[in-house]
């Protein structure tokens, strides 16, 4: 009782234990707002790995993979497997209607497949929208006034042309890829071409490989960019382009092909029963089946990318089977060659998440260190503080306080501070995390200062959420540390000779 | 032994004449860097119910610490064993030597009202909750929270019969040297001790304050026949009460 009327009475009065609580404030604040941005980071990335990839993928790249649609309908024979779509990831040159280049990596899809395995739709940017964003005071987002459902082409993959009265092919770029725009409160606003890329016309450049691994030539075609699409992975955004796969087949070779009679000659003549000479045609003697370099699969509900994984392996093995005579050129790469990832392990991606992982558990570590700081800080300012109340100390053991009594008065004040402290410095954190993309912003116009480049973090935007979860462990742990640094003083309070204490000047 | 031969007179029931409070032949060195101090030599001194019992010596003749024994402040030295064995401090008879931390916190907090020279407030506190600090130490939080209504009514008759009733809500840094002193005396009345040891509790006032102060310990006294031990080295204050022992280099003089 006597500890709860000097407690409020002590942090009332001194500003010492002000100067304790803001130490922890800070300490939570700083640990809190560290590991909620690194570890929103590596939330952000682990949900963004998976962006237009699936579950699992099976990758044979630049050759491809033959008679793919016998191995998708195996795949999707299996109760594991949700669906299954092709794929072609090829390296490219995109020529903007500015003219300018840009290396990308050139995507052929089947938009209804991808789109189930996927969701891209839904990632498409250009969509109409009714109402301006919070911080469009203008009406500047271009989206206000696109008409409705002009994200079916993206949908398609193609755009009409009024000129022959059909629908061409047409490509869908990431939203960072031509760099035409400018990221505002807005959204995207134009600010090079006075619109929207959708409607221009790009050309994409490819170079077939051959089987001997040799680029065969170039090919490049023009298409109407349908809409562009934003994942918020800027290595996506700024890099893919989507287009439909049997136009990106075609420029890569990897359609189905006749092969010739290879005792066929041009200019061989043959005679008919007049004795009339006639070129003779070539004769086809078999069929070089499509290919995709990658079939990216879905597992069915309650099936992990693990358990998905083992049964993708396990069909493929079992289809590799049948084609065994084909070999690795011929597109039946063997089951121990071929690649079957999840998309957690996806080349690049999982030593880049084990990196980040590694680092935001550095990063806390050293934040946790600096925090202790604030521990020692509180005990210097307890042991200060029982140096201060000594006599206090006599007076309350002369009125019959025990040593726990008088124990326990320092440890609950520095608990009352650590709650404190851990209570401000969680809001202040909470604060500053939930905006902290306008602040970043504002430190970038005021002081030059530009911390998060999504070029180095992948993401435009800074992760901005706050775990309950999280707050609660740092919160927690601020107010223990507290009551760590009363510890000290408290059982020096304990043990103090009350006698002493009483005559203390 | 010594421990074991206070151990019969420790469990023996207190007689209607006995002691309510006794130091017997007790000892005590304090340690001032390498140096041991003997301040007391066998100081001996008893007090029966209802008594008044002034203890006057020079200073440093060892008053206050004779004091913080008899309130288990402090713990006499233990004597060798072929030393008189019967050298303690007791309480009805009980040694207190032999109390452990919790009995003698417990003593402190229900039997003993202590008023020091320089009063000891705790200055964050107002007058009424300075009073009532001690009632929240001897009943805990839920005793407390029970009869807060009473103590709070009791700390505010007795303030209020120290004159200081306007002053409930005031810190200690704005009463005068008399005037803490009362809330003082109040603190150490509030859980109705039946031991009061106040250590030269007029020192610090002038004459006329502490002799006023003097009046109000003794008015008190009369009503609820509290023993009363009171260190001084003024002669007049010591003549106030029932009976005058001198304390002379730690020992009683005779």
């Amino acid at each position: 009782m006597y500890q709860a009327l000097l407690t409020r009475r002590y942090l009332t009065s001194k500003i010492m234990p002000l100067l304790s609580a803001a130490a922890v404030m800070l300490c939570v604040a700083m640990v809190l707002i560290v590991w909620s941005v690194m570890g929103g980071f590596l939330n952000m990335l682990l949900s963004s790995g998976k962006q237009l990839m699936g579950d699992v993928s099976i990758a044979w790249p630049i050759y491809g993979i033959a008679h793919y649609e016998q191995l998708i309908d195996d795949l999707e024979a299996s109760p594991k497997v949700d669906r299954a779509t092709p794929t072609i990831e090829a390296l490219g040159l995109l020529k903007l209607p500015t003219d300018e280049p840009r290396q990308v990596q050139v995507i052929g899809i089947d938009p209804e497949g991808f789109n189930a395995v996927t969701g891209y739709v839904d990632r498409l940017y250009w969509k109409r929208r009714a109402k301006p964003l919070p911080g469009d005071t203008h009406g500047e987002d271009p989206r206000l006034k696109l008409p409705a459902g002009f994200e079916a082409y993206g949908k398609t993959l193609s755009y009409p042309d009024p000129a022959r009265n059909q629908d061409l092919p047409a490509v869908v770029t990431g939203l960072e890829v031509s760099r035409f725009y400018e990221r505002t409160r807005a959204g995207y606003v134009v600010s090079v071409l006075g619109r929207i890329l959708p409607s221009f016309e790009v050309t994409i450049t490819v170079a077939p490989i051959s089987q001997g691994g040799s680029v065969v030539d170039t090919s490049s075609q023009s298409f109407v960019v349908a809409n562009e699409f934003r994942t918020g992975l800027y290595e996506i955004d700024a890099n893919q382009v989507l287009m439909p796969i049997d136009v990106l087949q075609e420029m890569l070779q990897l359609e189905e092909q006749s092969i010739p009679d290879p005792n066929w000659a041009p200019g061989q003549v043959e005679f008919d029963a007049d004795g009339v000479p006639h070129p003779v045609v070539a004769k086809t003697v078999g069929v070089k089946p499509a290919r995709a370099t990658n079939i990216l699969v879905n597992g069915a509900k309650g099936v992990s990318p693990q358990q998905l994984e083992v049964e993708v392996r396990g069909i493929y093995e079992t289809w590799a089977q049948r084609y065994a005579e084909r070999g690795a050129r011929q597109g039946v790469p063997e089951p121990e060659r071929i690649q079957i990832f999840t998309w957690e392990n996806k080349p690049g991606l999982r030593t880049f998440i084990q990196a980040v992982k590694k680092e935001t558990a550095l990063v806390l570590v050293l934040f946790m260190i600096i925090s202790l700081v604030a521990v020692v800080l509180i005990l210097a300012i307890f042991w200060s503080m029982v140096s201060e109340k000594t006599k206090d100390i006599g007076i309350l053991r002369a009125v019959g306080a025990s040593r726990a009594g008088v124990a326990w008065l320092f440890l609950r004040y520095g608990l009352v501070i650590g709650v404190l402290g851990s209570l401000v410095g969680g809001g202040l954190a909470f604060v500053i995390v939930r905006n902290i993309n306008p602040i970043h912003e504002w430190m970038g116009r005021a002081l030059g200062l530009v911390i998060w480049d999504p070029q180095v973090y992948y993401f435009t935007r800074i992760p901005n959420q706050v775990e309950p979860s999280k707050a609660a462990i740092v919160m927690i742990s601020g107010a223990v540390c507290a009551m760590l640094g009363a510890l000290i003083p408290a059982a020096r309070a304990a043990w103090m000779d009350p006698v002493k204490a009483l005559r203390f000047e | 032994m010594t421990q074991t031969a206070a151990q019969p007179e420790a469990n023996a029931p207190a007689r209607d004449d006995a002691p309510i409070i006794e130091a017997k032949e007790v000892f005590k060195t304090y340690r001032l860097g390498r140096v041991d101090v003997p301040v007391l030599r066998g100081a001996s001194l008893s007090a029966r119910e209802g008594e008044c019992v002034a203890v006057l010596g020079a200073s440093g003749s060892g008053k206050s610490t004779l004091l913080h024994l008899l309130g288990g402040l402090d713990r006499a030295d233990r004597q060798p064993i072929d030393v008189d064995a019967a050298n303690h401090v007791a309480h009805r008879g009980r040694s207190i030597d032999g109390f452990s931390a919790h009995e003698l916190d417990q003593y402190r907090r229900s039997t003993v009202g202590f008023v020091f020279q320089f009063y000891h407030l705790l200055p964050e506190l107002t007058v009424l909750q300075n009073v009532l600090i001690a009632a929240m130490v001897l009943h805990g939080r839920v005793g407390y929270m029970g009869r807060s209504a009473a103590l709070r009514e009791r700390a505010t008759q007795l303030l209020d019969r120290f004159g200081l009733a306007h002053r409930l809500k005031h810190r200690p840094v704005e009463l005068s040297g008399g005037e803490r002193q009362r809330v003082a005396i109040a603190r150490a009345l509030i859980n109705q001790p039946e031991l009061l040891l106040a250590d030269e509790p007029t020192g610090n006032l002038d004459q006329k304050t502490g002799g006023s102060i003097l009046d109000a310990m003794m008015a008190l006294r009369s009503e609820t026949k509290q023993t009363m031990v009171i260190v001084t080295h003024d002669q007049s204050t010591a003549a106030r009460a029932d009976r005058v022992v001198r304390l002379v280099d730690g020992k009683v003089a005779r």
